[in-house]
């Protein structure tokens, strides 16, 4: 009887996952696994198979993430966004404090043989906090009160990162705020004015403040940014920008292979198994391979969206909604960047570049979009 | 879906099976609508943004990628080697050597700053310099790699290849470096390699040479560049972003193909019997500033020897050093002009030696008889100008062949009175300017104002005087002078006055006297071969003699008048030459000059042209020590030294007499 009972929890389990997400993200991962090993097969000597093996390995924490929260019920965490604000501040400080240098970045906390990135996991922390928040103050939705509240609990968070300095991330949780905002039902006046607020902080950090000798965006940062407007020179985010565009573009219609992605197998396009890897899959696959992936993406945003569209409770609509918005960001910026149309900023392919806790999260936030997916409306 | 919109709120249906219904509001629908389609906007633009990438722009980040990753490696060929006539002895060949070469795009900037910084002082060179030559390279030919330092020692090869990693841009290339083993021996002849020059730089490129290829540069190096020339092979090779190379092997590949060889007419013994003769003269001289020679074959117009003196190194112009550089500086220094091939650049008037030309167009035109006695006193009063004879002998009454033996001026003085004549009395057309011109015609026939067509660069044309070249030249100069005057006639029948002549011009109308009357053009090349040894040229005996339509005997009297002036008893150089045909020797015929440089105050030109056997002359040779004094006693026994190395004509040298400074020109 018990036995029944649990084989037809696994059955009510598996009829209610949404197996066209979960197939586009495996075929996602599993393309991320093949272009990293493309990538970096001659990166450490002796051992062709290091970041590849790594991936893989980070595969396996990753899908435990994704069934747990996925037969997990998301709602159980409505009640604690505050502990568990608390916790992503707190998680973001100790980075800060004994956090180890990687490429320029306190981002990093070393736990063994591998490096965790606590804002990777803070980005689905961060979707159910303000979720939780929103769901609380929906009679109050309208409310600029209610707004200020939502982009102070997501600002503080945001900024702890972008001080690290992880500009990338920093903008992801913002995209994430204006994802629950949305569709938490915040009125459009207060977007229009926030959007105005923003433009006018943009002005001030890249050329009234600078004019005057205060820097808020480190030189690095606003020459990445920039790269993308004078379509790559000889500065170092120049010449990434430049190697990524001739590795797509020589791709051509149906790609080079493995064996002639010079631009990749010979080094000369960097970051090639992280931040430029869809560089790598234009290279290699063409137009027909880079193409098909930005198909996939959309079908990862069209099951996405069509989640949120039928979330059980306002409180997982936003939760949705919020992780909508980071995928959907995180997609747009980094393809964009790899083909020249959106500044470097360091921002990872969504399953398919290399990294632990990005993967992680990754399939974290499917594992949520699961398991609101279960308690879906009728259709 | 709109259905589900206007559903009540809570009004689900559901079953048992069913779940809980919440309905979507419609501004939510609406937002997420928005989301959806902001989405779908960004995936198309992406998807547009790709197609433009890699359908339409494709091609150009293909180059771009193959420019990247493609580097070529130039594999060098050696020139053509250069041979004596036997094809025996090599005079020019290559040595392998190695260049420090670097690819300008593969390093820039700070990166450049350090990896220049590192090499200089292994190259022993200044980093400034090293970034020019980058800098430069980069702007004239990015893709090639650019030449840093020449034909490097093995130190240096070990440094470089010792800290190779250090040094990505940087490589060790083979080379070849341009050798001449018989150090100056026929310097002028072959001349020299040397890089191409920022102003030769366009024409070459053009004609598909690398920027830093040598090439030739003066003499037959330059005559023959592109035969000469080897093609340098091409190996394309993938290389990673830190220039090494991958792959299992080259993309593609070009083998380099060795210039042709060329063999020149020059005959080994005769060559050096000539130089040494040159410099033995002018360093025993006292007065002597230079000298000149050129052995010809007179029936075919191949060159046996050429040289000039004081000469060069042509090594010192192919391998940078400080010591090749010192000597290059005191080249260019030196007021004697150690560059110049006095052979065939140098003009001077060629004094009596021209005396046979004018006794061949005096008779030829009638103006004068073989049998003809004219009195040949110490000095004759013609058109109211008093014209001395050479030291102011009197010759006495004599006929043609005497008269050349001698060499009276006074009595070619009169020969030239009557080219004079024919030029006042002239009958043509009063506008003709050639109009009486004859003996200058008659100059012209024998080669004289012209390049004689050897294969050698630079040849200078000498000069003939005419009545319109005098105004043209003296207006700007002297106007009181314009006017052609009886004496330049006379003067010009002695070989003085405005004649110029080169000494391979003096060789080439000697020959026509030694062959029979017909004009030969002068080569250096025999033909040129490739490495299979199959002729792809042939370069000697192409332009046929042109017979000069001589009388045999107008030739006959001079001829003999020449073989006296050697053999004679009162013969100007006989006491050089009549010893080596009493003793068996060939009987050489010829004639001394002695000519005035116009320098006051210096010796006069010593002049010789002499062929032999008288017979059947096998060689001609003219010789010309500068300021050397008179013709017979340095410039005839350096011709008869010459003519006893050449095989058909050899003899002892020792049979050459050595007179005391005589009085005879």
């Amino acid at each position: 009887m018990q036995r029944g009972a649990l084989s037809a929890s696994l059955r009510s389990f598996l009829v209610g996952m949404d197996w066209v997400l979960i197939v586009v993200a495996a075929v996602l991962l599993g393309l991320g696994v093949f272009m990293i090993k493309t990538s970096t097969g001659h990166d450490v000597p002796g051992n062709s198979g290091y970041f590849e093996f790594r991936q893989v390995l980070f595969l396996i924490p990753a899908a435990v993430a994704c069934v747990v929260l996925a037969a997990f019920d998301i709602r159980r965490l409505q009640a604690f966004p505050r502990v568990l604000l608390g916790g992503l501040l707190g998680a973001l400080g100790v980075v800060f404090a004994i956090g180890i240098t990687v490429r320029g970045a306190n981002a990093w906390i070393s736990v063994g043989p591998f490096q965790l990135q606590p804002s990777e996991f803070g980005k689905v922390a961060l979707v159910v906090i303000l979720a939780a928040i929103a769901a609380e103050r929906s009679s109050d939705i309208r409310r600029w009160r209610t707004t200020l509240v939502l982009i102070a609990v997501a600002t503080g968070p945001a900024l702890l990162i972008f001080l690290e300095p992880d500009l990338g991330m920093a903008l992801v949780y913002m995209a994430i705020l204006v994802g629950a905002l949305f569709i938490a039902g915040t009125p459009w006046k207060h977007f229009a004015i926030g959007g105005c607020v923003v433009s006018m902080a943009i002005m001030l950090a890249f050329v009234v403040l600078p004019g005057v000798g205060i820097h808020v965006v480190k030189g690095y940062q606003v020459q990445r940014l920039t790269a993308f407007l004078h379509g790559g020179n000889s500065s170092t985010a120049g010449y990434q920008l430049s190697q990524s565009k001739t590795a797509i573009g020589s791709g051509g219609a149906l790609g080079k292979g493995v064996s002639g992605a010079t631009q990749t197998v010979y080094n000369f396009l960097p970051e090639d198994h992280t931040d430029f890897i869809f560089a790598v899959v234009g290279e290699v696959f063409g137009f027909v391979g880079a193409a098909s992936v930005v198909g996939l993406f959309g079908i990862l945003m069209w099951r996405a969206l069509r989640i949120t569209a039928q979330a059980a409770t306002q409180f997982e609509q936003i939760v949705a909604a919020g992780i909508c918005a980071m995928f959907a960001f995180e997609i747009v910026v980094n393809i964009g960047m790899n083909v020249g149309l959106m500044p470097i900023t360091g921002i990872p392919l969504p399953f398919v570049s290399y990294g632990g806790s990005h993967i992680v999260a990754d399939l974290a936030a499917v594992g949520v979009l699961l398991s609101i997916h279960r308690r879906r409306e009728a259709i | 879906m709109s259905s589900r919109l206007v559903s009540p709120a809570g009004g689900s249906p559901g079953g048992p099976g069913r779940r809980r219904q919440r309905p979507l509001n419609p501004q939510t629908a609406f937002r997420i609508a928005v989301i959806g389609g902001i989405t779908l906007a960004a995936i198309g633009i992406l998807v547009i943004r790709l197609w433009f990438m890699q359908v339409i722009d494709a091609k150009g980040y293909a180059q771009a990628a193959a420019a990247n990753s493609v580097r070529t490696l130039i594999v060098p060929a050696p020139r053509g080697l250069i041979t004596d006539r036997s094809g025996k002895t090599v005079i020019a060949n290559n040595q392998p050597s190695v260049n420090v070469v670097a690819f300008p795009l593969e390093v820039q900037g700070a990166q450049r700053a350090n990896e220049m910084a590192m090499l200089a002082p292994i190259l022993h060179t200044g980093s400034a310099h090293l970034m020019a030559e980058m800098a430069h390279g980069q702007v004239a030919s990015p893709y090639e790699p650019v030449v840093l330092a020449e034909n490097v020692t093995s130190v240096v090869r070990a440094a470089i290849s010792e800290r190779i990693r250090q040094f990505p841009a940087v490589q060790l290339q083979n080379a070849y470096v341009r050798n001449y083993p018989l150090d100056s021996f026929a310097a002028h002849i072959l001349g020299y390699t040397g890089t191409i020059t920022a102003q030769e730089y366009p024409s070459y490129t053009a004609k598909g040479y690398l920027g830093n290829e040598q090439v030739g540069q003066a003499g037959l190096e330059a005559q023959y560049e592109q035969y000469l020339r080897g093609v340098p092979g091409q190996t394309e090779v993938e290389v990673d972003a830190s220039g090494n190379p991958v792959g299992s092997g080259p993309l593609s590949s070009t083998p380099p193909s060795q210039g042709d060889n060329l063999q020149l007419s020059i005959d080994m013994a005769t060559q050096r019997a000539l130089e040494n003769q040159l410099r033995q003269h002018v360093a025993g001289s006292g007065t002597a500033t230079g000298a000149a020679g050129v052995a010809i074959d007179p029936s075919t117009g191949q060159i046996l020897a050429m040289a000039s003196y004081p000469t060069f190194k042509p090594d010192a112009f192919v391998q940078h050093n400080t010591a090749n550089n010192r000597l290059i500086a005191g080249y260019l220094a030196s007021s004697r002009s150690p560059l110049d091939n006095r052979a065939n650049q140098g003009r001077y008037p060629p004094g009596s030696t021209f005396k046979a030309v004018t006794a061949i167009s005096a008779l030829q035109l009638g103006i004068l008889s073989a049998t003809e006695i004219i009195d040949g006193p110490p000095q004759v009063t013609l058109y109211k100008t008093v014209f001395p004879n050479f030291e102011r002998q009197d010759n006495g009454f004599i006929r043609l062949p005497t008269a050349l033996m001698v060499s009276s001026d006074t009595y070619f003085y009169q020969v030239g009175a009557r080219f004079w004549k024919l030029y006042t009395n002239a009958t043509g057309p009063a506008n003709d300017p050639n109009t009486g011109l004859e003996q200058q015609q008659w100059a012209k026939k024998f080669g004289f104002a012209a390049p004689t067509g050897i294969d050698l660069p630079g040849e200078d044309p000498g000069r003939v005087p005419t009545p319109a070249w005098k105004k043209a030249y003296f207006s700007q100069v002297d106007p009181t002078q314009e006017t052609w005057l009886p004496g330049d006639n006379i003067n010009m029948a002695v070989g003085q006055g405005n004649l110029l002549v080169t000494p391979l011009q003096m060789a080439v109308a000697y020959s026509a006297i030694a062959n029979g009357g017909s004009m030969v053009t002068p080569t250096l090349g025999m033909d040129l071969t490739d490495q299979s040894g199959q002729v792809v040229r042939q370069l000697s005996d192409v332009t046929p003699p042109r017979p000069l339509g001589l009388s045999p005997a107008v030739l006959a009297v001079v001829r003999e008048g020449l073989r006296q002036v050697a053999q004679g008893s009162l013969g100007t150089a006989a006491g050089v030459f009549s010893p080596v045909a009493a003793a068996g020797g060939p009987v050489v015929a010829g004639k001394t000059g002695t000519a005035q440089s116009g320098n006051k105050g210096q010796a006069d030109h010593s002049w010789f042209i002499g062929f032999a056997p008288f017979d059947n002359p096998k060689i001609v040779v003219a010789i010309i020590i500068e300021h050397g004094g008179v013709g017979a006693t340095a410039a005839a026994p350096a011709v008869c030294a010459t003519i006893a190395a050449y095989g058909p004509t050899k003899f002892n040298p020792n049979l050459c007499g050595h007179p005391a400074p005589v009085k005879s020109n």
